[in-house]
């Protein structure tokens, strides 16, 4: 038997409570393993989902659908690199999932 | 955290919104589930974060007082990982926590083993119906920016 992780679905529903994410452009900050990314990525637009942990982010990919591969980019980067790279006003949504501590 | 939160409302647009996720201020449980009934609950003694916690939550803080964002909406909610066995649990724990490289205190570690050698033996003689979950509650915040 594989661990379950939050199969009642708590924090997706939480999520969905709070913000509106269709249409919409993502960042995730902290990503992970894309455990998240995967429960909310065929309501946006395009999400970008970003850790610095090479590990997290190599078994994101590897288990993303095929039917959200085309909105979800996984960057292997930590945020402030990536933010001095972006341009200004870039994203609908930013998602800080358990990553601010 | 300041800094962080200043770059992340640069990089959302007028009406953007920020959801942040982050424990509660308390220590997560390792509880027993058998048949839908929590069989045993303890607090964990590998709760070592709650420092980050606090400087997490004076930076959401200052940020709203400075006029940054303002807070909306948000709410708490439970989140628990459940394994078939401790040795399953106890894994994928290590594995989701390996990007953090700080050494953790012998006497945390001790504790640790001690009470999940406790839950083992719970586990045992609960039979193949029993999980062992580990308890987090999280609190989800949504903050808009300020223009």
């Amino acid at each position: 038997m594989s661990v379950r992780v939050d199969p009642e679905g708590n924090e997706i529903r939480a999520l969905f409570d709070l913000v509106d994410l269709s249409g919409r452009d993502v960042l995730e900050i902290g990503c992970g393993d894309g455990r998240l990314t995967r429960r909310y990525a065929d309501s946006v637009s395009h999400v970008t989902a970003i850790d610095p942990f090479a590990e997290g982010i190599k078994r994101a990919e590897q288990s993303l659908s095929e039917t959200s591969r085309g909105r979800v980019e996984f960057q292997r980067i930590a945020f402030e690199e990536f933010a001095a790279a972006t341009e200004p006003s870039t994203f609908d949504t930013a998602v800080l999932s358990w990553s601010l501590c | 955290m300041v800094h962080a939160l200043e770059g992340i409302r640069r990089l959302l647009r007028p009406d953007g919104s920020l959801i942040d996720i982050h424990p509660v201020l308390e220590a997560p449980l390792v509880e027993i589930h058998r048949g839908g009934v929590v069989a045993f609950a303890e607090s964990s003694p590998s709760y070592d974060y709650e420092e980050d916690l606090r400087h997490a939550e004076e930076a959401l803080a200052r940020i709203v007082e400075r006029g940054l964002f303002v807070t909306d909406r948000g709410g708490e909610f439970d989140f628990l990982t459940y394994g078939s066995s401790v040795a399953e649990l106890r894994d994928f724990m290590a594995e989701a926590g390996a990007y953090d490289d700080r050494p953790e205190d012998d006497a945390a570690v001790a504790r640790k083993a001690d009470l999940y050698a406790r839950v083992d033996e719970v586990m045992r003689a609960s039979g193949d119906r029993a999980e062992v979950a580990f308890h987090e509650r999280g609190r989800m915040a949504r903050l808009t920016p300020v223009r």
